[in-house]
């Protein structure tokens, strides 16, 4: 049995008093115990930003990488052992931003991970500046004169790429953003899940009434995630209404199980074979 | 008899040159004798002029030489770019529809015997069978190593292959060269390898099981090779997005518990610096080969230098040890990769190899028969070694600066890492006390690291006078020692392979005493001169340096060391 103290941290935590990121380690945890995944089973990789400290404030195996770089460093830890559980903690600035390249290749290789990019639309750890996902218009300290480059749509840019599990969760609604991560962690393949998530410290524009009065639940809705275009055109849905739930779900094999060399078991278990090795270096 | 020939064949890159060369080197190594080739071309896929150097020998040899006793020109910008680098007798070969004038200059048909043969493909074998022809050797040493190279695909290719190397010795069967020698049958002294081979097979023997890479030249020959064994050992050969994700991967790999690997140039190692310092802190064990290239930025792609060491040794912010080696040879590099991989876990610290194009796609004759290690120590600690698993600290203090590794997932032990900073448990950390213990547990393994760093090898060392250098330029100084001392001047040589941290008491004692030492370099700074100078308090006599982008010659080191003791 796991319970959720099992997944309390006695690291003092970061974040700001309101904070999104809350919500969405309090979906972690409850979805990592429905789960039955013990923190000792659970690998989190994260990057650099507020998103990225996540592990810290629970118990797990964690890389804390670089800004941008979860995902390969990801992608590596699966290739070395693929019976890893990885869950990936990443921000809009980290994920779309710095990260952009590494988000498109791990969605084109299919990795077996849950991606969670919690997308608050700003710069949080820099304080404050554009982010992007900020919406046109947006005014911050260095963007005086408002946002003008488009927002980035990682969930649409996913879809096009091929992902087969893309989901929207929003950080005010903790049950059903844990009805997410289990469903992403239990589909075979790479999972996107962008986490709307409000900025109490600088993103004034999408606050928790926002976005209140604007998401709906797709659960709620009945709808059927098996249609790229329908998928595609709740994707690209944003303004006064914003659908949460999954968008997409199509399973597709998945990038350690297209790599022949593992159906022998993890890199890590398997044996080094001297002897192998001796007669190819006799043959040199 | 003394047997040093040197064959140059050229022409535009899509001829197949290499071919030409590598059957001529395969021909060579089977008869038993010595072989050293190197590779000269543009970065480009179709025309622009391109070179294959094949020096033929009796003896062992390391380096090319700057004499061409048979020039094969497959177009006349080959005789006009080269013939000033005949010998005095040279022969040049050259298609008859071009018309050079000259002596000793030998037109072949090339295109039409090809034709003659079954097809312009066939160029290659005629023009090696001319070359053999021309040299003496005996017609049926070619098409058994013909048979070795085209028996698979099928009686037709084979045959039409060796009606090729019939026509070849046919058109030149009433010419005596001057350099012919007679064919004794005898064994092969060793295995012809380039350095990329080389560092490969050191991989595998490092027990390598992931190599992610983005293709550059002139490294993507390693990861090559590496792909070629990767179905007959638990290994993974991934193409990255980048160089960044390249080496971040080999960082997650390493972590999780694999034996992790890449390989790329100079720019691509500029890239990876972040990644570096991701090792650095992490204290991950990765393994970056780094086969240099002349820069900055793009430089010449497919050119030779050694212009990255100052760079690689301080490459990423601030302080934190790394091990950087210097293969000269193929059997060093593969020695060197394979212990890299070993130092790396022992220390939790990334390793750099620095070779260069010349020893990545030069042809060697390796005499050494490679071993690899029978168990492989993997420094890595379980719950059943740990006193309180739950307690775990993955950058716990220690005298050392290491710390037991224990891999994610694998008990009760839990691994937290982080790239800021950190406690010992591995949490993020800006405490003062945290901050300077770490520094300083990472720092304390220096003193350790030294201690594994071998001394230079010398040869005739005992000299007053030394000639040192680093990496590939080994074969080139050691002849150069030899044509010196040949001439009666008293000079020896060192020649470094393990670089950083550089053991300067070992530098101390090899150089103790010396009247005059001189530093011999492929850059423009004499940055290993400018190392020794800062890590051990010697400063060189002189430097010979080369930073042309192709490979140092044994004679230009012999002038190079001239126009100091004049």
């Amino acid at each position: 049995m796991v319970s959720i103290k099992d997944y309390e941290s006695s690291y003092k935590n970061h974040w700001c008093p309101g904070c999104g990121n809350f919500g969405i380690l309090a979906a972690m945890k409850d979805a990592l115990v429905n789960l039955k995944i013990h923190p000792e089973q659970l690998l989190i990789i994260s990057g650099i930003g507020q998103a990225a400290k996540t592990p810290h404030f629970l118990k797990c195996n964690m890389f804390h990488a670089l800004h941008g770089r979860a995902l390969p460093v990801a992608t590596g830890a699966k290739m070395a052992n693929h019976n890893l559980n990885i869950l990936v903690n990443s921000g809009d600035g980290d994920c779309y931003g710095e990260g952009g390249n590494h988000f498109m290749h791990a969605i084109r290789r299919n990795v077996d991970l849950t991606l969670l990019v919690h997308n608050n639309k700003i710069y949080g750890l820099t304080k404050g500046q554009a982010s992007p996902t900020s919406d046109v218009g947006m005014v911050t300290p260095l963007q005086p004169y408002g946002v003008i480059s488009e927002s980035f749509n990682g969930t649409a840019v996913a879809l096009s790429l091929g992902a087969g599990f893309v989901a929207r969760g929003f950080s005010g609604n903790m049950d059903h953003l844990s009805r997410l991560i289990q469903e992403g962690m239990n589909h075979k393949g790479f999972s996107l899940i962008e986490i709307l998530q409000p900025c109490v410290s600088f993103n004034r524009v999408n606050t928790y009434d926002w976005y209140k009065k604007r998401v709906y639940d797709l659960f709620e809705e009945n709808y059927v995630p098996d249609n790229l275009e329908n998928a595609m055109s709740l994707a690209r849905q944003w303004g006064d209404k914003i659908p949460i739930g999954i968008i997409y779900k199509k399973e597709k094999t998945a990038f350690t199980d297209r790599i022949e060399v593992f159906n022998k078991g993890p890199l890590i278990s398997q044996k080094y074979d001297h002897r192998r090795l001796m007669r190819l270096l006799s043959e040199v | 008899m003394n047997i040093d020939i040197t064959i140059r064949i050229g022409g535009e890159a899509g001829q197949g040159i290499q071919t030409v060369g590598n059957l001529l080197a395969l021909v060579c190594q089977e008869a038993g004798l010595y072989i050293m080739a190197i590779n000269d071309f543009e970065s480009r896929i179709r025309g622009g002029h391109s070179f294959f150097q094949i020096r033929i020998c009796n003896k062992p040899v390391h380096a090319p030489h700057h004499k061409v006793h048979l020039l094969v020109a497959l177009n006349q910008e080959t005789y006009d770019l080269h013939r000033k680098d005949l010998d005095f007798d040279g022969l040049v070969v050259i298609d008859k529809k071009e018309e050079p004038v000259g002596k000793n200059i030998l037109t072949v048909p090339f295109g039409d015997l090809a034709k003659e043969a079954g097809g312009k493909l066939f160029l290659n074998t005629v023009a090696a069978g001319v070359c053999l022809a021309l040299l003496g050797a005996p017609p049926d040493l070619c098409k058994s190593i013909l048979a070795k190279q085209f028996g698979r695909k099928g009686a037709d290719v084979l045959e039409k292959n060796y009606r090729a190397v019939e026509l070849g010795y046919k058109a030149v069967k009433d010419v005596s060269f001057k350099w012919a020698f007679e064919w004794k049958p005898d064994t092969p002294k060793g295995s012809l390898i380039d350095g990329s081979k080389a560092v490969a097979l050191g991989a595998l023997a490092g027990d390598c099981r992931l190599a992610a890479f983005y293709p550059m030249s002139p490294a993507t020959g390693i990861m090559s090779h590496l792909t070629s064994f990767s179905d007959r050992f638990p290994l993974v050969v991934e193409q990255a997005e980048d160089e960044i994700a390249a080496v971040n991967m080999i960082i997650g790999a390493a972590f999780a518990g694999v034996r992790a690997m890449t390989s790329t140039s100079g720019g691509g190692f500029c890239l990876m610096t972040e990644g570096l310092g991701l090792a650095g802190i992490t204290e991950t064990p990765i393994v970056i080969v780094n086969a240099q290239r002349p820069g900055p930025a793009t430089g010449l792609p497919t050119r030779t230098a050694q212009g990255d060491l100052q760079f690689v040794i301080r490459a990423s912010q601030d302080d934190f040890p790394r091990f950087v080696f210097a293969p000269g040879t193929p059997d060093e590099a593969f020695e060197i990769t394979s212990w890299a991989f070993h130092l790396s876990e022992k220390y939790q610290v990334p390793s750099i190899i620095l070779i260069d194009q010349y020893l990545a796609d030069s042809l060697f004759v390796m005499e050494k028969q490679l071993t690899a290690p029978v168990n492989i120590d993997r420094f890595i600690v379980k719950d059943e070694d740990i006193e309180d698993p739950r307690k775990y600290k993955r950058f716990s203090i220690s005298h050392s600066g290491v710390s037991p590794r224990a891999l994610p997932c694998a008990g009760k032990a839990l691994v937290v890492i982080s790239s800021d900073e950190h406690s010992e448990d591995g949490h993020m950390s800006e405490t003062i006390d945290d901050r300077i213990s770490m520094v300083d547990k990472r720092n304390a393994k220096v003193p350790h690291m030294i201690k594994e760093m071998n001394s230079p090898k010398a040869y005739h060392g005992e000299s007053g006078i030394l000639l040192v250098g680093w990496g590939s330029t080994k074969g080139a100084i050691k002849e150069a020692v030899d044509l010196l001392r040949g001439e009666g001047i008293d000079v020896g040589c060192l020649n470094f392979v393990d670089l950083w941290p550089l053991p300067s008491e070992k530098v101390k004692t090899a150089l103790n005493k010396k009247e005059r030492f001189f530093v011999v370099e492929q850059n423009s700074t004499a940055q290993f001169g400018q190392l020794i100078k800062e890590q051990a308090g010697l400063v060189h006599s002189g430097a010979i340096l080369k930073y042309d982008g192709r490979p140092i010659y044994p004679n230009e080191i012999v002038e190079g060391f001239k126009q100091f003791e004049r």
